[in-house]
């Protein structure tokens, strides 16, 4: 194994599309990383690189393991039922955090359970047993409270400005918040491109 | 035998309960074909495409429980996109228009819509067992019209389903008069539960003997349901995050001492360490239990627990019991068949201390004499002790090993695990399942085509050199029935170098390999019986079937092929091309 040579290719970015490097080499473990489907384009720039085919190579890349598609061979169902699953945020369908102004314990919810933002505002009211949550998505500006949550990119954004379906996939926290607290929190504004 | 009356005959056919045998019997001349058609009840489907329910119903007309597989097994790894088939209500709309008195359907990963089930809850007044295993596509909904409709319902059993939980009252569905319930099973549902309806259901239910709950079930309504059922074998609790005060403890400790009969527990989704001790008084009298959900226990309180538990057959647990606590499995249930155990840390988040290795494994398999079957996921193995556990353990009929980060050799030595694979399957002589992990040649191969004589299934992932690994099984197994393989450098000399291979197994799942759009088009040319689908999510396949010559070399991203009587299937999505 040369070392050197190992460390010149960790180097270098290849931002190429995924898939080009299938025809060159064999698979080493490491180029799963490059073309695991989905979130191509957020693993090429986190710099994770294809170290070549040799598989005696391919072990030193152990933080990718959990990146790779369906690995390791634990069954989705299992996946979002693990306890640990559900205690990290994680983006997507599944459980997230909520918290609320005032209220000492921490509350986890099952987004992929709500179907629109009514229910959510519903499940809501009903976590904290308390009514009036559910108006602060409606009626934007009549309500105590605004619900915010933090998106995938670590931003926070006021919840019902985008379709449903963008929201849950997105979606890694909530938090409701008092309105008085929320104008120097530096909500993203409305309309913001990705 | 063919001088007795067909009734005879049929009569002794009855005592023959095997899927193989009964197939086999029909095999062995007309009549007894004719004999063995018309009297079979129970049919089982390993792929739902191989043939069609039309055919199904000509051929078994007395048809009474139907098993039905859909999507291949690399679904459960997000492998195979959403809407890539597997839809049962074309069968249900068969069986119905038939008028066939069907009794029992079992699906797994298939595709179920909420009208499906209505159409069957509608259609067999006879029918008495449902059970559906990582399928989806329904909701509560469906639920309701079977627990409404099927007035002869004894068993609903709904193992990690994806169902849309509309927080309705499907418990309230089972009308008062409803009292055959054996075994009602929804763990998977997210939402809350009708706590009444479901008390006042399990109270008129005196022959339930499996209640598996959702984790929207809170410890008094445990307790009370406990009371009302002390008849129960087979229990899944909920979730129980906090700690109980002491009176909610004592009753439902209380509760659990009635339930003598008590054999298998489950569930657990969150549970405090002190609920778990309420458990202590039937632990002694346990066969099975699962505690592979409880991720946030620790290990100590899981040893304590299990060293009650001195009559497990079957035991599945997260790496968070650590090789310590393997050790004390081993030496306390010493009538183990059966153990998995499970990843707690899938994001590689925490420096995994406790997750097991090698050492685990061997301990199992020196004081557990009747193990045979085995899914573990560690974090590192070595030759020396697979070489181990393959003499102390001859007997195993399912050996699948999952170390975590793929390629990883024998830790002590740095040299590929195929020696220690080697002795598994030289050792085993019996062995049916099997699943490899770690750094692999193809040598590893050479020795699961020479001595796994009995193994009927594989799955391969990130191993193997060149297309001799794959020759290797191909051409010494006799009896492989299902070859998935993903990430591994096999391509078109394996994958077509014995097409007639593929008529005797069921099904080949090839993803992240090295076949080519071309080897498979001749693959398809040369097996007009088998469909050969491509998968290709990003991709306009229409585009796909006018390649020239040039992409034609161009890599398959996802290959299944399986074998089949009745064509191409018509219900394929755009992501799947059927050369």
């Amino acid at each position: 194994m040369e070392k050197g040579g190992l460390e010149l290719e960790i180097t270098e970015l290849r931002l190429g599309l995924p898939g080009t490097e299938k025809m060159m080499k064999k698979r080493g473990f490491t180029e799963m990383i490059m073309t695991s489907s989905g979130s191509n384009s957020d693993q090429c720039e986190s710099g994770v690189v294809s170290t070549g085919c040799d598989v005696e190579k391919a072990n030193e890349s152990p933080v990718a393991k959990s990146q790779v598609v369906g690995w390791p061979p634990v069954c989705s169902y299992r996946r979002k039922n693990s306890c640990k699953e559900v205690s990290t945020t994680r983006v997507g369908l599944g459980y997230v955090k909520v918290s609320m102004d005032g209220v000492l314990y921490l509350r986890k919810m099952d987004l992929g359970s709500s179907q629109g933002y009514d229910d959510l505002a519903f499940a809501l009211d009903k976590l904290f047993g308390f009514h009036g949550i559910g108006v602060a998505l409606k009626d934007g500006d009549n309500c105590e409270y605004v619900t915010i949550y933090e998106d995938k990119d670590g931003d926070w954004m006021l919840a019902g400005d985008v379709p449903w379906g963008m929201f849950i996939e997105s979606c890694k926290r909530l938090r409701i918040m008092k309105r008085s607290d929320a104008a120097g929190f530096g909500l993203q504004p409305r309309g913001v491109d990705e | 035998m063919n001088y007795f009356p067909d009734e005879v005959i049929e009569h002794i056919f009855d005592f023959i309960a095997s899927h193989k045998d009964r197939n086999s019997i029909s095999l062995v001349s007309k009549s007894w074909h004719k004999i063995e058609r018309c009297s079979r009840k129970r049919v089982f489907i390993g792929n739902c495409y191989a043939i069609n329910p039309e055919r199904l119903i000509e051929r078994f007309p007395s048809l009474r429980s139907l098993t039905l597989k859909g999507k291949p097994h690399f679904a459960d790894f997000n492998l195979v996109p959403h809407e890539w088939g597997g839809f049962v209500h074309p069968w249900i709309v068969a069986l119905a228009k038939a008028r066939v008195g069907l009794e029992e359907l079992r699906l797994k990963r298939m595709v179920v819509s909420d009208e499906s089930l209505e159409l069957l809850s509608r259609s067999f007044a006879s029918f008495k067992s449902l059970v559906l295993v990582s399928c989806e596509g329904f909701t509560t909904d469906g639920l309701a019209s079977v627990a409404a409709n099927c007035r002869h319902l004894c068993e609903l059993d709904l193992q990690e389903n994806e169902i849309e939980d509309h927080r309705g009252q499907w418990l309230n569905c089972f009308p008062e008069s409803s009292t055959a319930l054996t075994s009602l099973n929804f763990s998977c549902l997210k939402g809350e539960t009708n706590l009444a309806a479901l008390e006042r259901l399990v109270a008129r239910s005196p022959n339930l003997e499996s209640l598996k709950v959702n984790r929207a079930v809170p410890l008094d309504a445990l307790t009370r349901l406990l009371s009302c059922a002390p008849q129960l074998v087979d229990l899944g609790v909920g979730s129980y995050e906090n700690e109980p005060d002491q009176e909610s403890f004592v009753k439902l400790m209380d509760a659990i001492k009635k339930c003598t009969s008590l054999r298998s527990l489950s569930g657990f989704s969150e549970v405090a360490p002190l609920c778990l001790t309420a458990f202590y008084p039937i632990c002694q009298n346990l066969t099975s239990l699962n505690l592979s959900y409880a991720a946030e226990i620790q290990g100590n309180h899981l040893i304590r627990f299990i060293q009650f538990c001195k009559r497990l057959q079957r035991l599945w647990i997260l790496d968070s019991i650590g090789d310590k606590g393997l050790e004390v499995v081993a030496s306390t249930c010493k009538e183990l068949q059966e153990l998995r155990v499970f990843p707690s840390d899938l994001h590689d988040e925490e420096d995994n201390d406790t997750a097991v290795t090698e050492i685990g494994l061997v301990a199992i398999s020196a004081g557990c004499p009747k193990l045979h079957s085995i899914l573990y996921f560690c974090k590192q193995m070595t030759n020396a002790a697979l070489i181990t556990v393959a003499k102390n353990c001859p007997n195993f009929i399912r050996f699948r090993l999952c170390i975590l980060e793929p390629n990883k050799p024998d830790h002590t030595t740095s040299q590929s695990l195929d020696e220690g694979f080697g002795a598994i399957v030289q050792a085993c002589k019996g062995l049916r399942r099997l699943s490899v992990s770690g750094l692999l040649t193809d040598k590893v191969f050479l020795y699961i085509g020479m001595y796994a004589e009995q193994l009927e299934m594989l799955s391969i992932a990130f191993a193997g050199d060149t297309d001799k690994g794959m020759l290797y099984v191909l051409n010494g197994c006799k009896k492989m029935r299902k070859l998935e393989i993903r990430d591994s450098p096999f391509g078109n000399a394996a994958l077509l170098a014995d097409v007639d291979k593929y008529r005797t197994m069921r099904s080949l799942w090839m993803s992240s390999c090295e076949v080519t759009l071309g080897g498979c088009k001749r693959l398809a040319r040369n097996a007009p019986w088998l469909n050969v689908e491509i998968i290709n999510e990003n991709e306009n396949n229409d585009l796909m079937m006018e390649r020239n010559e040039e992409d034609e070399r161009e890599k398959v991203d996802r290959l299944y092929l399986y074998r089949t009587v009745v064509g191409a299937r018509k219900d394929a999505p755009p992501c799947v091309t059927i050369l």
